[in-house]
């Protein structure tokens, strides 16, 4: 967009607010908008977005103010609220929910003067980027442990959405449980929702009662599963944030997620007027993901494994999704001696041969 | 296979007690004319007030207590709207049912996430003992037998008492009740209270009992399924606790089919209970004299006593 509008709106927005505050406008924060879908807990996604939220606050103090909105739904309200958001006079929002896509990219659109980073998304504009963390390599090393720790050969996953990033996670286990253990059999319910602990819960117990003994929670933003793991006395995975105070003996490790680094990163760029809407994708390697809480049950020989895995996949000489890779039906999907490219990887809709069940289309 | 068989069982008990302790407040509130719209709202409110109980005194019949009356401290704002007022019931009980979500999220930003103990199970001595059908139905806390016992309770009292016969009256036809002396007002309001009652009781059971933890959106639209129940059981006790269980039942046999890799998108799974209420509305409804038959005439109706 041309400096000239940029200077118009600015101007316009200022003389509007000036009767308002009746404050001088040199030393305006900028208003930084967030929309969670979930409401901020302790532990989960909302929570590692808030976070986020806080070393923004702490790393440009007075420059900025921030102002979250908690627990909208994907739908006709977060357009709603997204709008408003803009409308207040927010100059950078953070969409943190893939399903704000459609509405956050007609905004954008609308509001050239204003920036967005929007979570798991896969468009970018002008002013519109995208983040996306690897979570999958963490996956790839819980998937590790579950393998190693499984007595009667069953994992279970309880699945929030089939969107190409949960996928890839469920391929990523499935890939590392088999290569610890061939004999191990994966059971994956998809609760089809973003938040209804009572039902993911219910997945849980479901696939406990078919045998599984180590239990994935993928992308719940409660302790719903860990707090039935710990009852039931498996093991469990979670996403999102540390949640071993949840589960302090079920807890086999927690695939976290931090996005201060990047958040601070984008914010400073919108800052100095030189965001452009880029993709972020950061993994084990740049400590966008991590896994926390390492069950004291995993031996020492089973952790320097796992470590020595996580250094490869730190330093790229080990791929998650390396060839010969096939998909369900038993089509070849990535050649011997090649790796996924990401496009595919953060568009993937196909799963891992040796899976069972089918994807909802 | 044993263990999975027992998990169906006990399962679908956790999942329909609450459906059907709550539908069988509103099935009296509907009885007596009244729709009451406000239950997912009012489940909420019990179930954060029941949360906040039990991590400040650490028992669970307090907890389920609390819930109840918070069900009812919101009852009252809705009866006053609807019967003196004379509020459209549909726009108030939907008006009510968002207060109450938002006073539950208020009332538990501090508590979310937060998970607490589970209440202490009550196995039926010698029943609990059976392989499969012991530990699925014969061993569970006590309100998971209470309910359809209150269920039949329930029937009892509307078939053969003179409370039920009031009630039935009321709704049917406030005017004739009126005539005749009987308090179209009072039997109304006692409704409403019990059936929030009812949904707080029902909420503050998932929140302490079968979930056994608090966040906002908890409910997830259990109460409009209680509403959507009464409308399957055609305001019939037998058909609600049915319906109940029913739709227990479908909700954990999905997660179970799909836990054995069968190739049916899982959409489709998790939509099937939904589906299946709406056909057997369509079917229930499909006679309408039926319909008429067993509906409360003056369902939904303002009945303004001082005209």
């Amino acid at each position: 967009m041309s400096m000239k509008h940029r200077m118009t709106s600015w101007i316009a927005a200022a003389c509007m607010a000036l009767p308002l505050t009746g404050m001088a406008v040199t030393a305006e924060p900028v208003m930084i908008g967030l929309i969670y879908p979930t409401p901020v807990a302790d532990v989960g996604w909302a929570k590692q977005l808030d976070l986020a939220r806080e070393a923004v606050e702490e790393a440009y103090g007075d420059r900025v103010t921030t102002r979250v909105v908690e627990n909208i739904p994907e739908g006709p309200d977060a357009g709603r609220v997204m709008n408003q958001l803009v409308a207040d006079g927010a100059k950078f929002v953070v969409l943190g929910s893939f399903g704000y896509m459609n509405d956050g990219l007609r905004l954008a659109q609308r509001s050239p003067d204003v920036d967005f980073i929007h979570a798991s998304g896969f468009r970018q504009t002008e002013n519109l980027g995208t983040f996306t963390a690897r979570s999958y390599e963490g996956f790839y090393l819980t998937g590790m442990a579950a393998g190693m720790v499984t007595e009667s050969n069953t994992i279970g996953i309880v699945a929030a959405f089939a969107i190409p990033e949960v996928i890839a996670e469920v391929n990523s286990i499935a890939l590392a449980a088999r290569k610890e253990n061939p004999d191990v059999n994966i059971r994956i319910v998809w609760v089809n929702t973003w938040f209804d602990p009572a039902r993911e819960q219910e997945a849980a117990r479901a696939l406990i009662s078919q045998g599984a003994d180590v239990v994935f929670s993928l992308h719940q933003d409660t302790p719903s599963v860990v707090n039935v793991a710990q009852a039931e006395g498996v093991y469990v995975v979670n996403t999102g944030s540390d949640m071993s105070a949840h589960g302090p003996d079920a807890v086999l490790g927690s695939v976290v997620t931090d996005w201060n680094s990047y958040f601070v990163e984008a914010v400073g760029k919108s800052l100095d007027g030189e965001f452009t809407g880029y993709d972020e994708r950061g993994g084990l390697a740049s400590g966008m993901v991590s896994v926390a809480a390492w069950n004291d049950a995993l031996t020492e020989e089973q952790m320097g494994r796992i470590e020595e895995v996580e250094a490869a996949l730190r330093s790229g000489e080990v791929h998650v999704f390396a060839g010969p890779l096939n998909d369900q039906s038993g089509t070849e999907r990535v050649a011997e001696g090649e790796v996924l490219p990401d496009p595919e990887i953060f568009g993937m809709d196909w799963l891992v041969e040796g899976l069972s069940g089918s994807l909802p289309q | 296979m044993g263990t999975t068989l027992a998990f169906l069982l006990s399962g679908t008990l956790l999942a329909a007690t609450p459906l059907l302790l709550a539908a069988i407040g509103e099935l009296i509130v509907e009885r007596s004319g009244i729709l009451n719209l406000s239950i997912e709202g009012m489940m909420a409110l019990g179930a954060v007030v029941g949360f906040a109980t039990i991590m400040a005194t650490g028992s669970h019949w307090l907890a389920l207590g609390a819930g109840g009356t918070a069900g009812v401290a919101l009852s009252v704002l809705f009866a006053g709207v609807v019967l003196l007022a004379l509020g459209n019931q549909v726009a108030t009980g939907i008006a009510v049912g968002i207060l109450g979500l938002g006073l539950s999220g208020l009332i538990g930003k501090s508590y979310e996430g937060m998970t607490v103990a589970p209440m202490k199970r009550m196995p039926i001595p010698v029943l609990s003992e059976i392989p499969i059908i012991g530990p699925g139905l014969f061993n569970h806390s006590l309100l998971v037998y209470l309910a359809p016992l209150l269920a039949v309770g329930l029937w009892w009292m509307l078939r053969s008492t003179r409370i039920g016969l009031v009630i039935r009256a009321v709704g049917e036809s406030p005017e004739s009740a009126h005539a005749i002396g009987y308090s179209v007002l009072m039997t109304r309001f006692l409704a409403i209270m019990v059936g929030g009652f009812m949904a707080g009781l029902a909420g503050a059971f998932i929140a302490t009992v079968s979930a056994t933890l608090w966040s906002d959106g908890l409910i997830a639209g259990r109460g409009w399924i209680v509403v959507a129940l009464v409308v399957f059981a055609t305001w019939r006790v037998d058909r609600l606790v049915i319906g109940a269980y029913l739709f227990g039942l479908a909700t954990i046999a999905e997660l179970l089919v799909q836990g054995m890799g069968i190739s049916v998108p899982s959409q489709l799974l998790t939509s099937i209970p939904y589906i299946a209420t709406i056909i057997a509305i369509s079917i229930l409804s499909m006679d309408s004299r039926k319909m008429r038959l067993n509906s409360p005439a003056s369902l939904g109706r303002t009945y303004n006593s001082t005209a």
